[in-house]
């Protein structure tokens, strides 16, 4: 085998490796849609979608998952507000302001949170968080909204941390140096030219975050509490659509109308995922800055 | 000290953490000349004149001693704030680095900082500076278009602009024209001639033909260690110390 068949062959091989993932991608999104698509045949999707009953093992069952994309929307919300600006803050303060020990010391930890099993963040919801919030605000339940994103937001701070410490990482040091020199402050450097130059990756950081938070399962089924209503109050409990799918997949029979509805929830996620993806990757592309010196 | 000094550098050694890149500096640079700082890469040069207005503060590990007298006041006594002393010591660099922002924000951002202006004392000092700076005729209709989209040349020219908004005293120029073409090198240039009725400027340079046609004196760096330091003509046609010669000739460096 002469040097340029082998070239081939490499490139073969590596070819089938980018391949698989792709493959995979596709052959699941495709069985996702194959199970599916089929309840649209027996509710119209309007009524799935904005059907405010999700009674499936009623009889006759009712398959109304607004409820559920409401509970989504409002912890993965309330998961944004609160981890963004803690995230945010926290990648500008280890990128520009920690010394280097400190700043070694935040970023392990907040990659040792990133790499705690959700079912562990979704346990200290659940036996440390609950507890105390039904005692101290008198509450019926502590498995509820507040519950679910400020789990959620830890889940996320470590998303968003490290995209948004790299987006400032990459900010060119000639910028910052031309502001020190004009006799800015650090202060001022940060908040005038630091992170208006960082944006684009500090709102990917953010949108890639909420993306994490919205389809997280584990904690949302332990600590939302699973009421499938549209919640009047922030302690109220939600039934958001992962916690939903994953309750209930189990005790669904193989391609009933209750597991097809399912399977329809988990194309409206699949959905959302993709649209915040897509946010992101054309935030990041439409920003980004023109580099320095085009000479 | 000199009776027109402006800046005046008291034995200066300069660290970077062990490593010691100046070595017992001692010169005074003059009120309204071009002072040129020439030397082989790593001779210490530029670092000489990231002291001057304190930018070496922003690297971790570094270490002065001896002092830098800016019109009498030592910049590294403790009670000085280096961001004052940015303020009157203006600084381009070697590569044109505007904001990415707007030309009108690039010239605007130090003054905005510094003092409570109206917006029409914003819109002339930004008028002034880029008068000053000779820009003003190619870029007045394109104010509010992102600095990103000028030639290198002219980004060059809208950091000097940038510097001269604050009105500083002097001007640090490290190796401005080294990333420009001849064209955009000539015209910053002419700037600087101009330049240095209202301005000390001091320019590290590695063009022996720029230190020779624009500067008043040259200081010769070797290794750390300020070798020569006299007006230009006499450093470019009869220098006092060899190696400065061979520098100059080309015999090495």
């Amino acid at each position: 085998m002469n040097r340029r068949q082998k070239e081939k062959l490499i490139k073969a091989i590596f070819f089938v490796f980018a391949l698989i993932s792709v493959v995979i991608l596709g052959l699941i999104v495709f069985s996702l849609f194959r199970e599916g698509l089929p309840l649209f045949k027996k509710v119209n999707i309007y009524d799935f979608i904005f059907g405010l009953e999700w009674y499936p093992t009623a009889d006759p069952p009712l398959f109304g998952i607004f409820t559920l994309i409401v509970a989504s929307i409002i912890v993965t919300i309330f998961a944004t507000l609160i981890a963004v600006p803690l995230g945010v803050l926290s990648a500008v303060y280890i990128s520009e302001i920690a010394p280097q020990v400190i700043k070694e010391i935040l970023k392990s930890s907040i990659e040792l949170l990133a790499g705690l099993p959700s079912v562990v963040l979704g346990f200290f919801g659940m036996v440390v968080v609950a507890p105390w919030m039904q005692e101290t605000f008198d509450l019926p339940t502590g498995l509820n909204i507040v519950n679910a994103s400020v789990i959620l937001a830890i889940m996320a701070i470590p998303t968003i941390s490290s995209i948004a410490e790299d987006a400032l990482y990459a900010v060119s040091r000639e910028f910052k140096e031309a502001s020190y020199a004009l006799g800015a402050t650090k202060f001022e450097t940060i908040t005038r030219v630091i992170l208006p130059s960082a944006l684009s990756g500090i709102l990917t950081a953010v949108i890639l975050g909420m993306s994490r938070a919205i389809g997280e399962t584990m904690v949302v089924l332990m600590v939302a509490g699973g009421a499938a209503a549209l919640p009047e109050s922030i302690f109220d409990s939600v039934r958001p659509m992962p916690a939903s799918i994953a309750a209930e997949m189990g005790e669904a029979p193989y391609r009933s109308a209750h597991y097809q509805a399912l399977f329809a929830t988990g194309i409206v996620l699949f959905f959302m995922t993709m649209a915040f993806n897509l946010i992101a990757d054309y935030i990041s592309n439409k920003f980004r800055q023109v580099g320095s010196g085009t000479l | 000290m000199g009776v027109n000094a402006i800046i005046n550098v008291n034995d200066v050694n300069f660290y970077y953490g062990n490593f010691k890149a100046l070595t017992d500096i001692k010169m005074d640079f003059k009120k309204n000349l071009v002072t040129a700082l020439i030397g082989p890469s790593g001779c210490g040069k530029s670092t000489l004149l990231r002291l001057l207005n304190r930018m070496n503060d922003l690297i971790d590990g570094t270490k002065v001693e001896g002092e830098i007298l800016f019109a009498g006041q030592n910049i590294y006594a403790p009670d000085v704030d280096p961001v004052e002393i940015r303020k009157k010591i203006g600084m381009v660099f070697q590569k044109p680095n505007p904001f990415p922002k707007t030309i009108y924000n690039n010239i605007s951002y130090g003054p905005k900082l510094m003092w409570n202006l109206s917006k029409s004392d914003i819109d002339d000092l930004v008028e002034q500076s880029l008068k000053q700076a000779v820009l003003w005729d190619e870029v007045k209709d394109i104010l509010n278009k992102s600095a990103m989209n000028l030639s290198g040349g002219q980004q060059q020219r809208l950091c000097i602009a940038r510097a001269l908004a604050m009105k500083p005293d002097v001007l640090l120029m490290d190796e401005p024209t080294s990333a420009l073409d001849p064209i955009s090198t000539a015209k910053i240039e002419e700037l600087i001639d101009d330049l240095k009725k209202n301005y000390t400027i001091i320019i590290v340079t590695h063009n022996m033909q720029q230190a020779a046609r624009i500067s008043d004196e040259t200081a010769f760096f070797y290794i750390g260690k300020l070798i020569e330091y006299n007006k230009t003509g006499k450093i470019f046609t009869k220098p006092d110390v060899q190696h400065t010669e061979d520098y100059i000739t080309g015999r090495f460096g």
